[in-house]
């Protein structure tokens, strides 16, 4: 690299450069801000706006050249802001604001260079022309829907014939590099809302912010690599080398001794509850939507407003929505009464005058704390409302309803039954297994309840085993529980499992099948019997082995001996009888 | 527990260990209330109720025989051991009159460890159904033989 | 057969279009009547230059000149020249003065004044037949590059000869020809060899008919660089509008393959060339190097940033050689007669270093408000005056020369003053003009000269890609100022305006279209300020052209009343009773001037 480097002076300062590095980074790396109107570092120079023209001499030769794509060479002597320099600029920025009058960064540098009414008046077009987007959409997206048409003075940016054009992805690339913000992308078609909760995201995107491993990632049906193989503008920009759009998603296979499930949970779809209105009217939220709508991180970051960009004068929160319903779930979801309650402290806390309504049918403040807390509310002025709210609709019965969701629910505390319109509800709808929990199980050989929640093997004896030895369970795949919980008892599991590996050896099945070699007549009927192909006939004693390594000791094939050759540990045909005639000697 | 005729069934239940004796568990522990006219055995699996075992229960004076196991056609823990339970539960059904035992003494029952109510209902109602039945005829036979 | 004489007629796209085919076809037709078509010989030929006086004749071997020949005029002269053997003295040339007629070719003073180096072989060879060509020395310089010059010497020979690009930048070739071999040999890139003839500028045609006239002049001239660079692949950018050169290129590539002069193992060398042709589609920006490859590689023909040159990084980012037809016609010749007889034409001595001085000739188009236009070969270094009194033959109608414009629509125009200036690149570029391609238009008192600036202006903003801003927004802006002007709507600070956009587009602007553009308005500020004041300041047009600042006026003394001018007035204008004066209502004139041509009295003139 030392012989590639050379010697150049901006405004008289010495810099060291790479032999035909472009003007303008050298410039930049001294902090000598050039302007520039159609350059990007993510494209190839144009030099076609020609502002950033700089005076260059060179033994005794004087050019103008523009920074954004003249390579530098040893010895030269640059002047970004010599008089003729800024003759010269003045005079292209008044230029493009007899075509473009109203564009913003041209105002700005018309404002730093002291232009106060451009001698040519203000046009009011608002394409500068610089290429940018048609750059963006031919060289990089590789999309081909942007290009020049006309010439002279009367060209413009347009797609072929002026059409809508099929070829257009939607990437957006064009508006985004746009210096003026004259290419708009029509609004996104209602239900958008609804489909992306966080807002729209780039293709290359940290899921969210808690996400573990905390790592970008590509989405194939996004990015614009994936539908035309141009762009590539991240390769180039990630210093770490990171990206490589050829990976594919693989499946690995991973021995493992024991298994912990936590698979999780899924929030009960609001849609079922019709009499709640949730997709039919708007400013309905689940609680998850909520929770989004209310993150720093989140489409409005952070700020609540309704879908309409007001700011909530009144807000409902509803609690057991299909919880302790016989219509839905019969169980507590457990987490509601709180987070419901936190819900109303965030609101009031960014949004001091709005009216925060919780309908509940009990408060269940079970854990340490969580009583307080309640109390601290009941001061703040939330409003609580002990009745399960029957409807919510926007027919408005006066003036004071209109245009507001109106909570239709018996007060149970005062015994009358009450409308209370607001401009946002939030339905703390239940916590539901996962709906393949049962093939889960199935899989891995343990049992759900009747509510798709994982069986523990025993509730207090062996609270985060199964049924399947080596396989454990923790978090809400249980059962509804709140973090706290979900932590003590994935701390449960992680140390029942680390027991296991602890032993270093497992014990084996004690309840075995054997196979007296004396009695067995090689009938073979218990070979075909086994699931485990644990017995093999033996042709040369004529009789049927046992492997006790595979056999997991059902007795299937203890039933099924006609000479009573095969017996099972523990369970023993004459033991059992003997348990037959115990139980039945009284 | 009395009834009209002061007749009280003795009923032998075998239940397999993963699914249905939990969910006899879970009955106890969630402290529901089932006839103890109901007494269980507990197996590996109801696949490994010999046939003979049922024969044996009636043999020895029980009124009545229930075999519980897993759901099909999936839940069993062997894979399909209550499949081999049911072959044997149709075998049983056929061979009973000619002992002259009624065949609705012998019930089989898929009750997973989750249901606990299911245990407490298919009990209670056994039991019902058999005090209505009268004893057996083979504990007759034994009496009066 | 020998004939006894030859009639060439010339074929030029001049000539052609004022009937030259037709011609053709009645004098063999009358030649076969008289039975002596074994003896006279009809040649076509390529332009013979003289294209006022079409269609144009010579008959050999006694040189004499025949104009405007009709085919009315063909059975005279078969009967009074080839039987008689006497001239025909009313199809012989006159000049403008109408005094004696001149008989022979070489005693026209238009072509006397000429020396003939690139178009060496006008009217003396059909541009369709290589074996004409041949005979006259064709070929023999590239065959004598290849068996017995070395790339390197070649190269030296031309930059030696101080060969200069004659496509308007004058670029030494010779130095342009080392680079891109050095380019070549150091990437180990093949090369290419590009021939530029998309002649855009308006009223040149220098091109067009070097092309044809001689096409193989070009193609040996386009072998013998290929050969020096180390090429096997040209392309010759022509216009779309040029299909008959187009066709004689085609045709004389053909020829050249058949004779082995192009293709495969060229005279029985190592050396492969071939020669594709590419048609342009007529945008003026296309002569511009880099939209020139942008058009050939099948881009938008827009021009890029040169900081990069072409002649390392051009056509598909092969190192690429462009020279303009005339440059590689005259290859051929310096190569035949060596550098030291090419130098001792035109100005300085280029032997030592190509950049001093303009050896050889330069070929012009010579237009406008001149009595012989045409196409002109003139040794370097010779005055305008020459040009256009000599061998132009002066302005005509007796009118006052007011200026010349050279070097096409972005060159500039030079006043009286500038006329013995010598004619080379440097002078050229110095006085506020350029060499460009070779145009040259001359104007006369009743030019206006801002409507000219205006005129090129309007022309440019038309041509302009509009890519960079200062070309695209300067052009249209200077010519919203420059129609105010000719309107009588200018400001004074105008002028200074105008000067300030022009230098800033000579600073900024991205290709050679945009900063050659001011040219014609700064030009003209500088030697013809004095017309822009009077058309700020008095709101008069001193050359009579801005309609808005003239009034037509009728003679009181001079108009009789013969109502010739009221049938002609579109807009019922003029009105009068016969025999009586009339009178031009100004609220209806239009100002076509239609009335100025029809009356006979000389009554009505300009305000």
């Amino acid at each position: 690299m030392a012989d590639n480097t050379i010697k150049i002076k901006i405004n008289g300062f010495e810099v060291e450069a790479f032999d035909r590095q472009p003007l303008i980074e050298v410039a930049e790396k001294i902090g000598v801000k050039i302007p520039t109107l159609c350059h990007n570092p993510i494209i190839e120079p144009y030099g076609v706006c020609r502002i950033c023209t700089v005076e260059v001499r060179h033994r005794n030769r004087v050019r103008m050249v523009t920074a954004c794509n003249y390579p530098v060479t040893n010895g030269i002597e640059v002047f970004t802001d010599s008089e003729r320099v800024i003759r010269n600029r003045k005079l292209i920025i008044e230029w493009l604001l007899g075509r473009c009058g109203n564009v913003k960064v041209l105002n700005d540098l018309a404002e730093q260079y002291g232009i106060t009414e451009p001698r040519f008046g203000r046009g009011t077009d608002d394409c500068i022309l610089c290429g940018l987007c048609v750059r963006m959409c031919q060289d990089v997206v590789k999309a081909n829907v942007l290009g020049f048409f006309e010439r002279g003075p009367k060209r413009y940016v347009s797609t072929s014939f002026d059409q809508t054009s099929d070829l257009c992805i939607t990437c957006g690339a064009c508006a985004s590099v746009c210096p003026t913000g004259c290419i708009k992308i029509d609004k996104l078609e209602e239900g958008t809302y609804k489909e992306m909760p966080m807002g729209p995201v780039t293709p290359i995107h940290i899921d969210f912010m808690q996400a573990v491993p905390k790592k970008a990632v590509i989405d194939k049906e996004s990015c614009i690599n994936f539908k035309t193989g141009g762009c590539k503008v991240c390769v180039d920009v990630c210093e770490a080398e990171a990206i490589d759009h050829s990976m594919e998603a693989k499946e690995k296979e991973v021995d493992v001794g024991t298994i912990i499930l936590s698979t999780g949970f899924k929030l009960q779809n609001g849609e079922e509850l019709k009499e709640y209105g949730y997709g039919k009217y708007p400013n309905i939220l689940s609680s998850l939507d909520f929770e989004v709508l209310n993150n720093a991180n989140g489409p409005t970051g952070g700020k609540i407003f309704t879908q309409d960009g007001r700011v909530p004068k009144s807000i409902g929160i509803v609690h057991c929505v299909g919880s302790r319903d016989k219509k839905y779930h019969e169980y507590c979801s457990r987490v509601c009464c709180m987070y419901a309650l936190k819900f109303a402290h965030l609101i009031k806390e960014k949004i001091h005058d709005c009216e925060v309504y919780n309908f509940y049918i009990d408060m269940r403040c079970f854990g340490k704390g969580y009583e307080e807390f309640y109390n601290r509310l009941l001061k703040e002025g939330v409003n609580f409302v002990r009745g399960k709210v029957a409807e919510i609709t926007d027919a408005a019965l006066d003036k004071s309803e209109q245009g507001k969701l109106i909570l239709r629910a018996e007060d149970t505390l005062i015994g009358t039954v009450r409308r209370i319109p607001v401009d946002m509800v939030v339905l703390c709808l239940a916590i539901e297994a996962q709906e393949d929990a049962k093939e889960v199980s199935h899989f891995f050989s343990c049992s759900v309840g009747r509510d798709g929640f994982f069986i523990e093997k025993h509730p207090k004896l062996a609270p985060v085993s199964t049924a399947a030895d080596g396989i454990f369970i923790a978090g809400v795949a249980q059962g509804p529980k709140d973090i706290p919980d979900t932590v003590a008892q994935a701390g449960a599991a992680a140390s029942a499992v680390l027991s296991l590996i602890q032993q270093k050896e497992v014990e084996a099945e004690v309840v075995t099948a054997s196979i007296d070699e004396e009695i067995c007549s090689g009938c073979q009927i218990c070979v075909g019997l086994c699931p485990y192909t644990a017995i093999t006939y033996n042709k040369d004693k004529n009789i049927s082995e046992l492997n006790e390594a595979l056999c997991k000791g059902c007795g299937t094939c203890v039933a099924a001996c006609p000479s009573g050759a095969a017996q099972q540990k523990n369970f023993r045909d004459n033991q059992i009888f003997a348990e037959i005639k115990g139980i039945l000697a009284v | 527990m009395s009834s009209e005729n002061g007749f009280e069934p003795r009923i032998v239940a075998f239940l397999c260990n993963w699914c249905s004796y939990t969910g006899a568990d879970l009955a106890g522990t969630a402290r529901m209330k089932y006839p103890a006219n109901v007494r269980t055995i507990r197996v590996m699996c109801s696949g490994r109720v010999d046939a003979q075992f049922v024969m044996k229960a009636f043999a020895e004076g029980a009124d009545a025989v229930l075999i519980s196991g897993c759901h099909t056609p999936s839940d069993c823990h062997y894979q399909e051991g209550n499949f081999k339970a049911l072959r044997r539960y149709y075998l049983l059904k056929k061979m009973l009159p000619q002992f002259g035992i009624e065949p609705e003494r012998l019930r089989l029952e898929w009750i997973s460890a989750a249901e606990g109510d299911k245990f407490q209902e298919v009990c209670t109602e056994f039991t019902e159904a058999i005090r209505k039945l009268g004893p057996s005829p083979v504990k007759k036979g034994v009496k009066n033989g | 057969m020998a004939y006894r004489s030859h009639i060439l007629l010339c074929s030029g796209t001049g000539c052609v279009s004022c009937g030259a085919f037709t011609l053709k076809e009645t004098l063999k037709t009358e030649l076969q009547k008289r039975n002596l078509q074994d003896e006279i010989q009809v040649v076509t030929t390529g332009c013979q230059g003289f294209c006022a006086e079409g269609p144009i004749m010579i008959v050999q071997p006694d040189g004499i000149f025949y104009c405007q020949v009709k085919p009315s005029d063909v059975p005279t002269i078969v009967e009074e020249h080839f039987i008689k053997g006497r001239p025909v003295k009313k199809l012989l040339y006159t000049g403008a003065a109408k005094a004696t007629p001149i008989p022979a070719l070489k005693d026209i003073p238009f072509f006397a004044k000429q020396q003939l180096v690139v178009l060496r072989n006008r009217g003396l060879v059909d541009p369709d037949k290589i074996e004409d060509y041949i005979a006259v020395d064709g070929y023999s310089a590239l065959s004598k590059a290849l068996t017995e010059m070395k790339p390197e010497a070649i190269i030296a020979e031309i930059k030696r000869s101080g060969l200069r690009g004659r496509g308007g930048g004058g670029f030494p070739a010779g130095i342009k020809w080392e680079t891109c071999r050095k380019a070549y040999l150091q990437r180990n890139v093949e090369p290419v060899v590009i021939c530029n003839a998309d002649e855009g500028d308006p009223g040149a045609y220098m091109d067009r008919s070097i092309i044809e006239s001689d096409p193989h002049a070009v193609l040996e001239g386009m072998a013998i660089a290929a050969y020096a660079i180390g090429a096997k692949e040209g392309f010759i950018y022509i216009r779309h509008e040029y299909p008959l050169a187009r066709q004689r290129l085609l045709n004389a590539i053909e020829q050249a393959k058949e004779y082995g002069l192009l293709g495969e193992n060229i005279l029985n060398t190592n050396f492969s060339f071939n020669i594709e042709i590419v048609q342009g589609a007529g945008a003026f920006v296309c002569g511009e190097s880099t939209a020139l490859m942008a058009s050939l590689e099948g881009e938008v023909g827009e021009p890029r940033a040169k900081y990069i040159h072409t002649v390392e990084y051009g056509y598909k980012n092969r190192p690429s050689n462009l020279n303009n037809v005339e440059t590689y016609a005259n290859v051929p010749l310096i190569i035949l007669r060596g550098s030291d007889w090419f130098a001792s034409m035109g100005t300085g001595d280029p032997r030592e270093n190509p950049w001093n001085g303009s050896s050889g000739t330069k070929v012009f188009s010579l237009v406008g408000k001149v009595n012989n236009t045409g196409l002109i070969e003139v040794p370097m270094g010779i005055s305008l005056r020459e040009i256009i009194f000599d061998i132009g033959g002066g302005i005509p109608k007796g009118k006052k020369f007011k200026a010349v414009q050279t070097g096409g629509p972005s060159g500039g125009c030079l006043p009286e003053s500038k006329l013995d200036m010598p004619v080379d690149f440097d002078s050229l570029t110095e006085a506020g003009s350029m060499m460009g391609s070779g145009g040259m238009i001359v104007m006369d008192e009743e030019t206006c000269m801002v409507d000219v600036a205006r005129y090129f202006i309007s022309f440019l903003t038309e041509e302009s890609c509009g890519k960079c801003t200062p070309c695209r927004e300067g052009l249209r802006t200077m010519l919203d100022i420059l129609n105010r002007i000719c309107e009588g709507k200018g400001k004074e600070e105008d002028i200074a305006f105008l000067e300030e956009m022009g230098e800033v587009m000579q600073d900024c602007c991205l290709c050679a279209l945009g900063t050659s553009a001011p040219n014609p308005v700064l030009s003209t500020i500088e030697y013809f300020k004095n017309e822009y004041l009077e058309h700020i300041k008095n709101h008069k047009c001193p050359g009579g052209v801005c309609k808005e600042l003239i009034t037509y006026v009728i003679d009181k003394n001079k108009c009789d009343g013969c109502h010739a001018c009221t049938k002609v007035c579109s807009s019922n204008a003029i009105k009068g009773e016969a025999k009586k004066l009339h009178s031009i209502d100004t609220t209806k004139c239009i100002k076509c001037g239609a009335c100025i041509e029809v009356c006979t009295k000389d009554a009505i003139y300009k305000e």
